[in-house]
């Protein structure tokens, strides 16, 4: 049996943990987490807008073009799509994923070419109309 | 929230709970300890690490990972629950941090980390043990209100940032556009069936998932809802390969899990002993 001090300790901590997950979803972001919004899919895409759909593509020291995958350099597409503002800005940050990419696979041959490529599908009533375009968004040379 | 469980439930959360750590740590979510390798110039600390100034992650982190996997392997046997309970509680959210402090946070783990946090406070609890707990009924009840809360508040998410008119918009289309299967692609040229769907979504996590949270006289109805969600994840898995595992495990909390320990003590019927 629990105590009148551990029930009340346990109703604090409840009160406190749901406070701040409530605070969380109304005020806070992805930043507050554990205590941010489920904010997953949480945005509203246009019926008649645009899908924007990021890669990474890298041409290596053999000459070769290549679609980098998420385990190549360790961060995730939605990683790259959350810092693609960075990317923008500042294009020579690209040159972290090919530090990234040494460090994880030295086996591999490095790459001299790094892009950030945004495909754009466009909608109408909710259904791609099978028109889209592609757009590097940023590009680092060794 | 005080409402007695027997202690056996959490003996059985723990084992599940305790080996899913290192399936997680390990086998589903690989790209975890591959931060370590991407230069610190990438890393973006949430407010938890900053306000705890947590270092950036680095070679340490490969040792944070295998001694978060021998505490969780170790603290699955029901040994010292306590003391590596809260050992795998801690290192688990730094474990998470270090996941989500590269421009991504994922939001299946709420849940999860809750239920970490306070099957500790339970103490010893062995899968025997039918006997009623009061510290084990509001272990439960705290996790089942973290399970419904991400479902109940990512609704209100969608007001916040979709607007009322999400149900209307064009998510669905996206993720199936980006995350496409070969069973959900298709849907693509029947838009108004995701569409419907935004419906049904936003309607279970308002109307649906609070009723996991009732005690119903008929347990199948409970057997039910569970069973609803958990078809609800595969289906997500399966049209736009995303699942909340860590989620999953929680969602089992809800679950009268005592019951299967005890007729697992029962003698087995002999026609089942009779080979097929």
């Amino acid at each position: 049996m629990l105590t009148a001090a551990g029930r009340r300790a346990r109703v604090v901590v409840t009160v406190l943990v749901f406070g701040l997950l409530l605070a969380g979803t109304a005020f806070g972001d992805d930043d507050a987490f554990p205590f941010g919004p489920f904010r997953m899919y949480s945005t509203r895409d246009d019926p008649d807008g645009l899908v924007v759909s990021t890669r990474v593509e890298a041409v290596d020291r053999t000459g070769r073009l290549l679609v980098v995958p998420d385990t190549a350099t360790g961060l995730r597409r939605a990683e790259i799509e959350g810092q693609v503002g960075r990317f923008r800005a500042d294009p020579a940050l690209l040159a972290e994923l090919s530090r990234a990419h040494d460090r994880l696979h030295p086996d591999e041959p490095a790459y001299d070419l790094v892009r950030v490529v945004e495909r754009r599908y466009r909608l109408r009533d909710s259904r791609p109309t099978g028109e889209q375009a592609e757009q590097v968004v940023a590009e680092w040379r060794r | 929230m005080f409402r007695p469980v027997p202690l056996a439930r959490i003996a059985i959360l723990r084992t599940i709970a305790y080996l899913f750590v290192p399936v997680d740590v390990l086998l589903t979510t690989p790209w975890v300890v591959q931060h370590a390798h991407v230069p610190g110039s990438l890393y973006e600390p949430l407010l938890l690490g900053r306000l705890l100034h947590l270092p950036t992650p680095g070679g340490w982190v490969e040792v944070l990972r295998w001694v978060l996997v021998a505490a969780a392997s170790v603290a699955a046997t029901g040994r010292l629950p306590r003391l590596l309970g809260t050992a795998v509680a801690v290192l688990y959210l730094e474990w998470m941090l270090v996941a989500f402090s590269y421009g991504k946070v994922d939001h299946d783990r709420f849940g999860f980390l809750v239920l970490l946090a306070v099957l500790p406070t339970v103490g010893a609890a062995r899968r025997t043990d039918r006997s009623g707990s009061d510290a084990a009924g509001w272990a439960v009840a705290v996790t089942g209100i973290a399970v419904v809360a991400t479902y109940f508040l990512s609704a209100f998410a969608k007001l916040r940032f979709g607007g009322l008119d999400w149900v209307d918009g064009a998510t669905l289309t996206r993720a199936v556009v980006r995350r496409g299967t070969a069973l959900s692609t298709p849907l693509l040229d029947h838009a108004w069936v995701l569409h419907v769907f935004q419906y049904v979504l936003v309607g279970v996590e308002l109307l649906l998932s609070p009723l996991l949270l009732v005690r119903w006289r008929d347990q199948r109805i409970t057997y039910l809802l569970v069973g609803g969600f958990y078809g609800f994840h595969v289906m997500t898995f399966l049209t736009i390969s995303i699942v909340f595992l860590p989620h999953c495990v929680a969602l089992l909390a809800l679950l009268p899990l005592e019951r299967f320990a005890v007729r697992r003590g029962k003698p087995i019927p002999q026609r089942e002993l009779v080979p097929t």
